[in-house]
């Protein structure tokens, strides 16, 4: 009897562990737990000091108010060849969708390095560049401050590791910010037709 | 005399290894790679609670018998909380979060503890349940985190995920192998297998201690 309590008691507890790290049985993984975080949950991101391509530095937050627009923001950087180039790919193809739809004047696009050591705004800028970037549409930044990378990318859910041969491995997604600084969506790579629509949804609406 | 003072021992060596590997220079190689994160510092932390298990004195293991009746509470525990412990997230939380790290260690090494404290209490179908879950469990997992085509874990690589999912297929065939290996060291399976008609003792196992 007192053996059946313990099983019992054991189980209880086991569940109640599973059903938090996975967010009431629905995800296994910490990219689909922030996927659903930012739907259900959704926070300010960390506010960081940027500089851009041109070499002004301005902090984020400031940045996205300044601007109005909603951000679909992704996280790279410029040394990267294996899924940065699907992410720049993806952003052309955004970039021309939103021209197709008219949607410029509501959303944008931010591509943030968190290789601050060598993009600088130069190599960023030759990075715009090579993605024939219009800076009305899509800006390139990195954090102005190394120190205040880290917070930034943890608030975001990125998680950058070396990856042994010089370069680095990161999760990669689109990330929808609005104007007030939230994320309030985030969509794998190959949903960008979603994240722009949602984008699109948020602009229309209210501005948070 | 001789028996606590290896008691003793025991128990010495287990706190070592654990304080070992929540030190950060091992602590930090064992867990930079999902691989030695999953197969040898899960290991590491169990086998040391099986240790400190054993070198429990008397009063404390007969409390906890009380309410491991066949070693059934100690074999359930160790099987949650190693099925916790696969979660991919559980393992990039352990790493984001030190109180997810500290309970990673408390429960890796009292599922070990329980496991100790179970063993010679479960006769043999209890521990062919027990093992045979264990075993078809990690397969499963190891399985699919060999075929996953992309990273589950924010913090490892994707070889590393395979080379995890393999080390976890090939311990769910060694374990069961080497339980087999004993029982039939220990003389149980002759018994069992004889043509002899012998009514096979049901607490066959608990007597050879």
């Amino acid at each position: 009897m007192r053996t059946a309590v313990a099983v019992v008691v054991f189980a209880v507890l086991a569940l109640a562990a599973f059903a938090g790290m996975t967010d009431g049985f629905r995800v296994v993984t910490s990219d689909s737990a922030r996927r659903l975080a930012a739907v259900e949950r959704p926070v300010a991101v960390a506010d960081a000091a940027l500089v851009d391509a041109s070499g002004g530095v301005r902090a984020l937050h400031a940045n996205l108010a300044d601007d109005g627009r909603i951000a679909i923001v992704d996280f790279i950087y410029t040394r990267c060849d294996s899924i940065c180039t699907v992410l720049g790919n993806e952003f052309q193809q955004l970039q021309r969708e939103i021209v197709a739809q008219g949607l410029q004047d509501r959303v944008r696009l931010l591509t943030i390095s968190f290789d601050p050591a060598h993009d600088d705004p130069a190599t960023l800028a030759g990075y715009a560049k090579r993605m024939t970037a219009d800076p009305a549409l899509w800006r390139f930044a990195t954090a102005a401050d190394p120190d205040e990378l880290a917070p930034l990318l943890a608030s975001f859910g990125i998680v950058v590791i070396p990856d042994g041969i010089g370069g680095y491995v990161h999760n990669a997604a689109l990330h929808v910010v609005t104007a007030g600084g939230r994320l309030v969506r985030i969509h794998d790579l190959g949903n960008f037709r979603q994240a722009l629509y949602d984008a699109a949804g948020l602009a229309g609406g209210a501005r948070g | 005399m001789n028996r606590r003072l290896s008691a003793r021992l025991c128990a010495i060596v287990a706190l070592s290894a654990i304080s070992a590997c929540a030190v950060p220079p091992l602590r930090g190689w064992l867990e930079a790679d999902m691989a030695r994160h999953m197969l040898m510092q899960f290991p590491l932390l169990v086998a040391a609670g099986a240790l400190l298990g054993a070198s429990l004195p008397g009063p404390g293991r007969d409390a906890i018998a009380a309410f491991n009746a066949h070693g059934l509470a100690g074999f359930a525990m160790f099987l949650l909380v190693t099925a916790f412990w696969m979660i991919p997230r559980a393992l990039d939380e352990a790493l984001l979060s030190p109180a997810v790290e500290a309970a990673k260690f408390a429960s890796l090494v009292t599922a070990g503890a329980a496991m100790a404290l179970s063993w010679r209490a479960a006769p043999p179908v209890v521990q062919a349940f027990f093992v045979g879950n264990w075993a078809w469990m990690s397969a499963a997992v190891g399985l699919l985190y060999e075929d996953a085509p992309a990273r589950l874990c924010n913090f490892y690589l994707l070889d590393q995920q395979t080379v995890a999912g393999r080390g976890l297929v090939a311990l769910a065939v060694i374990v069961p192998l080497a339980w087999i290996v004993s029982l039939a060291r220990s003389g149980y399976l002759a018994d069992l297998l004889s043509d002899a008609p012998r009514r096979a003792s049901p607490d066959a196992c608990s007597q050879r201690n």
